[in-house]
């Protein structure tokens, strides 16, 4: 076993270092008091190769591993966890799902124009009743001829506001499909954009599909099989947003231990308190813990193998981190870690989605346990 | 001017369940409420108090197990209640406590106005106020929105046929308030504490009276037995309808069609 | 032991909540989303006499004692933490310095108007240096005839951007600290001199104004002292063990606001063919909120009763507020995830508490300085003295 980053690894892990810095950092403060899109920086990043970070050279993309990925996806998080998301989503929900079932007539039409950032992509499976209950999607897809008509009502639907491309998933004749439709369509409507706790520079809006009538060939992959694909979005994207944990964690841990060394209260810096200490410490552990977590599992996705449990595994310890890091690194920043105009408040609300986001904790501990008690030979149910 | 109010207290309705299926009521949160429409009575005899000389008394509107209501009322504003006891008041109907009131109020020294709810929440009655009319002697005015006194006499303002018509009377008046007429004031905190504490200028303000003191046991008899509750009985359940909304839609219309061959 | 509530404190109960569903719920989203201050409720309050729950009659209040302000700041708090957090400032510090240590003049001139809510009060302790550490201010107080003039600044001084009256802790001797240095001052905030300089952006209670207060040669009259001139240690120390006290108080109302909302939502909300209240996740996260929201109730409610029988409860106030504080915190954290998506929206209340919630740990002595003084007291009654 290697532990050590390859060297090109290294080297691009201080390119994402600098790309932040210059491009995300400034601006991540008032696009969250604005609760806008960082349109520019993503422009930015595609002209990096970002936006097309896993996919193969062929369509533009930039060939990283998951593992270069997965610190890009940290290292933007440690400035944006809004930036990150919404690029997760672009790539591991949208890009990956074509790259992995599309067909090349498919994947020509769409990767490039979604590695250069011309295109943005939007993941639309949940449901008002379709939350954790994927089974419980209402959405129709019904044929008509060479024609699919969609009908139904998707929300949360990350990246909707500024999606070209939206991957919507639909109940078929054969179970639940997967469709490509572009933003133009008529019958696809973007609606309402929640105004969320965090990740306010993110966008997830209402989705409307009436009478939205696609072609047959915009369906990915096989009949039935949209409820495979959706899984295995989730998962990689679950990875993702473990590393989005990782990167805003360790992040807090720098800016409060910072302030730690700069804050005087009864006589000395309050670094020199054991409870502080203590503070840093446990959470350094937990951010160590959940470092190695997520390059394990993105080592997994590049292993191509059935890595679901592992997904839910760092998923759940990387919102759990998030949280329990965030929190604790206000509370180190007392009255500073609560005002606006200093960065840890819009940290402890960001990390705090990832308890929500990519499926609630309680799922994937769910998912954790039913993989434990199969292997026991025992069908558990939700 | 001496205005009496009755109050009557009811169950707080958002802390009950009613089960049709189960044939039961379950108390889930048992607290009590003043009457609403009382409420707005008590309301109303408060506000004529602010712009004149006035004495409002709350009486209960029924025999009660505790004064608790009438405590709010002198908290919220009133200067007097006065709690009717005893154990030959326990099973007075509206009848018998027509009565009961009608005495407590000549002891008092009579009443210009008397101001009731004109219904209540739970039973949906409203014959007190009528009852107390016609034994008092003076002129009813039911179903009013809002009362005021003016020039020694009352007025009042009724719905009639979609329109507002303002009447009046001499007093001795009762007048009937409407539920929703009017919300009834908070109550003054100092007021509150003293009166539920028995100490300060509402120290005295609560008083109980006997009932066997003021009238004959026999006048307590009610007019009316119960004698028990049900449920009214299970009647045929309708269709339920699923599905797409063309589908409902068909499945409710051709339901209808069925019913109407029968 | 006699655990039941008397009947005026019952009355008094159902008729602050009747006043907080009517008034105070309707504009708790509004008043966070505008960052505003309820000014209008704030006077209703006053008008119907609870800004003074806790003061005698005879200075304008209700009498009801601590056991009446802790279940004003429950059940405000159960609806909207930013008008708690008004209420309670007002009410809890500010005016309870003048209540604690002013004599019969400075209690009928100032006092009174604040029970009655005819003025507001805030408590101007916390500087940029002096935030655990409040002994270490530096606000300077010099005398100068019948005067003192004071020169410094406070910061994230609650209600200061709208009160009428602040009590200041300011620096009457340098060589003294602490112990002798520091003397308490009633100072009326149209006086020249004091000026507020900003409010503060905050993550959560965006209903309450917090600002940043700057003195130049504000001259406050010798009659305004509040206590003795040296002791203002002690008046600010008494007044937060009171404050301690009722913000455990808000933090009951806080953690019924998320119960009551996961409860709601798990016998509505139903996946996978049943409610989620079949779901023993979340059973036992409700089992967990409910225990700890008795035992702090217990707790509480207990203090409110030392209080006022006279009996000591330093010690205790601040395991209410250290306690409170993270059990309310624990709760709404539960109550949004029970939530899914919608607790993380802004169209729900859930994220709201959850922002409010925050500060609790953080204001009025963060949990780390009310672990301190717990674990001090425990050490001294064995000989040991610790330091901070």
């Amino acid at each position: 076993m290697d532990f050590t980053f390859s060297e090109e690894q290294e080297m691009f892990r201080a390119m994402f270092r600098d790309f932040s810095a210059k491009e995300i950092a400034p601006q991540a403060e008032e696009l969250d008091h604005e609760e806008k899109p960082a349109l520019g920086a993503l422009r930015k990043a595609a002209q990096q190769g970002f936006l097309g970070a896993t996919l193969p050279e062929e369509y533009f993309g930039a060939e990283l591993d998951y593992t270069s990925y997965a610190m890009l996806i940290e290292t933007l998080a440690a400035d944006s966890v809004s930036t990150a998301v919404t690029l997760a989503t672009h790539v591991s929900l949208v890009a990956m799902s074509i790259l992995n079932h599309g067909t090349p007539e498919q994947r020509e039409e769409w990767l490039p124009l979604l590695a250069a950032g011309e295109v943005i992509g939007a993941f639309a499976l949940t449901e008002p009743d379709a939350g954790s209950d994927v089974q419980a999607v209402a959405t129709r897809a019904t044929p008509d001829g060479d024609q699919v008509t969609l009908d139904g009502v998707k929300t949360w639907v990350a990246n909707g506001e500024i999606a070209g491309l939206f991957l919507v998933f639909a109940q078929g004749a054969e179970g639940m499909d997967a469709y490509l439709v572009p933003q133009d369509t008529p019958g696809l409507t973007v609606g309402y954009r929640e105004p969320t706790l965090g990740l306010r520079s993110a966008t997830f809006n209402t989705l409307y599909l009436e009478g939205c009538r696609v072609s047959e060939a915009n369906r990915l992959g096989q009949p039935g099989e949209g409820g495979s694909i959706a899984q295995q979005a989730q998962d990689r994207m679950a990875v993702a947003l473990a590393a989005a944990g990782l990167g805003v964690s360790e992040n807090a841990i720098q800016v409060a231990a910072q302030y730690a060394t700069e804050r005087v209260q009864f006589g000395v810096p309050i670094a020199q308190k054991q409870a502080i200490q203590g503070y840093i410490a446990e959470a350094k552990i937990e951010v160590e813990a959940l470092r190695y977590l997520v390059y394990h599992a993105a080592w997994l996705v590049d292993q191509r193998g059935d890595y679901g449990f592992d997904a839910s595994v760092v998923k759940a310890f990387g919102a759990r981190v998030a949280r329990s890091v965030t929190n604790r690194m206000v509370q180190v920043m007392g009255g500073y870690g609560y005002m606006e105009d200093y960065p840890m408040a819009r940290k402890y609300r960001d990390a705090r989605a990832l308890h929500i986001i990519g499926g609630p904790t309680e799922l994937h501990d769910f998912q954790i346990a039913q993989r434990i008690f199969a292997d026991l030979d025992m069908d558990i149910a939700p | 001017m001496r205005i009496i109010v009755i109050l009557g207290r009811v169950l707080d309705p958002s802390g009950i369940v009613v089960k049709g299926s189960a044939g039961r009521i379950f108390v889930n949160r048992e607290e009590y409420l003043i009457q609403p429409a009382d409420a707005c009575a008590l309301e109303a005899a408060l506000r004529i108090k602010d712009g004149m000389a006035a004495e409002v008394v709350a009486l209960p509107r029924s025999p009660l197990p505790d004064d608790d209501i009438l405590r709010q009322a002198i908290a919220r504003g009133a200067d007097r209640a006065i709690y009717l006891t005893g154990p030959a008041l326990k099973a007075a109907d509206e009848a018998a406590m027509t009565g009961v009131l009608t005495a407590a109020i000549e002891r008092l020294g009579g009443a210009d106005l008397v101001l009731i709810g004109s219904t209540t929440l739970d039973t949906g009655q409203g014959q007190l106020g009528l009852r107390l009319a016609e034994a008092l002697g003076g002129a009813q005015i039911t179903g009013a929105w809002q009362v005021s006194s003016a020039d020694g006499q009352v007025q009042a303002v009724l719905q009639r046929n979609g329109r507002y018509v303002a009447v009046e009377a001499d007093p001795p008046v009762v007048v009937t308030l409407l539920p929703g007429a009017r919300k009834l004031r908070y109550p003054d905190g100092v007021r509150l504490i003293n009166v539920y504490r028995g100490v300060g200028e509402v120290g005295d303000a609560l008083e109980a009276w006997d009932a066997a003191d003021l009238v004959d046991e026999a006048a307590l008899t009610p007019l009316v037995e119960s004698r028990g509750k049900e449920f009214a009985p299970e009647r045929e359940r309708g269709v339920r309808a699923s599905g797409t909304p063309a589908e409902m839609a068909q499945a409710a219309a051709d339901a209808l069609r069925q019913r109407m061959r029968r | 032991m006699d655990f039941t509530f008397s009947p005026e404190h019952i009355a008094l109960r159902r008729m602050i909540r009747e006043f907080a569903e009517n008034e105070v719920a309707p504009i708790a989203a509004e008043i966070d989303r505008d960052h505003q201050v309820p000014m209008e409720t704030m006077r209703k309050l006053g008008q119907v006499g609870l800004l003074g729950v806790c003061f005698p009659q005879e200075y304008g209040g209700m009498g009801a004692g601590e056991m009446g302000y802790c279940i004003l700041m429950e059940e405000i708090n159960r609806v909207c933490t930013s008008t708690g957090t008004n209420v309670g400032a007002h009410i809890g510090i500010g005016a309870m310095a003048i209540y604690l240590d002013g004599n019969d003049e400075q209690k009928r001139r100032y006092l009174i108007p604040l029970a009655r809510g005819e003025q507001f009060a805030a408590f101007g302790l916390t500087e940029s240096g002096a935030g655990s550490d409040a002994a270490a201010i530096r606000t300077r107080a010099v005398r100068e005839g019948d005067s003192w003039i004071l020169d410094g600044g406070k910061v994230f001084i609650t209600n200061g951007g709208y009160a009428d009256v602040v009590t200041v802790m300011a620096v009457t001797d340098p060589a003294l600290g602490a112990r002798g240095g520091i003397t308490a001052f009633i100072v009326e905030t149209d006086w020249e001199g004091f000026k507020v300089a900003r409010e503060e952006d905050k993550m959560g209670i965006r209903g309450t104004s917090t600002a940043e207060l700057v003195f130049e040669e504000l001259r406050v009259p010798h009659e305004n002292v509040l206590g003795k001139v040296g002791e203002g240690f002690v008046t600010f120390m008494k007044s937060l063990d009171m404050g301690r006290l009722t913000l455990g108080a808000a933090c009951i109302g806080g953690a019924e606001m998320a119960l009551e909302s996961a409860v709601r939502w798990a016998k509505t909300r139903r996946q996978f063919g049943a409610e989620l209240a079949s779901k023993q996740a979340i059973q036992w996260k409700i089992a967990d909120i409910a225990t700890e929201l008795e035992a702090l109730r217990s707790l509480v409610y207990r203090v409110a009763w030392l209080v006022d029988t006279g009996q000591p409860f330093s010690q205790l106030a601040a395991m209410c507020k250290l306690y409170g504080s993270e059990v309310a915190s624990r709760a709404i954290d539960i109550a949004l995830q029970i939530h899914g998506g919608l607790g993380f929206s802004r169209d729900f209340p859930l994220e709201r508490g959850f922002r409010d919630a925050r500060i609790g740990e953080i204001y009025e002595g963060t949990s780390e300085v009310q672990r301190i003084v717990i674990a001090s007291n425990i050490f001294r009654e064995h000989g040991v003295r610790i330091r901070p």
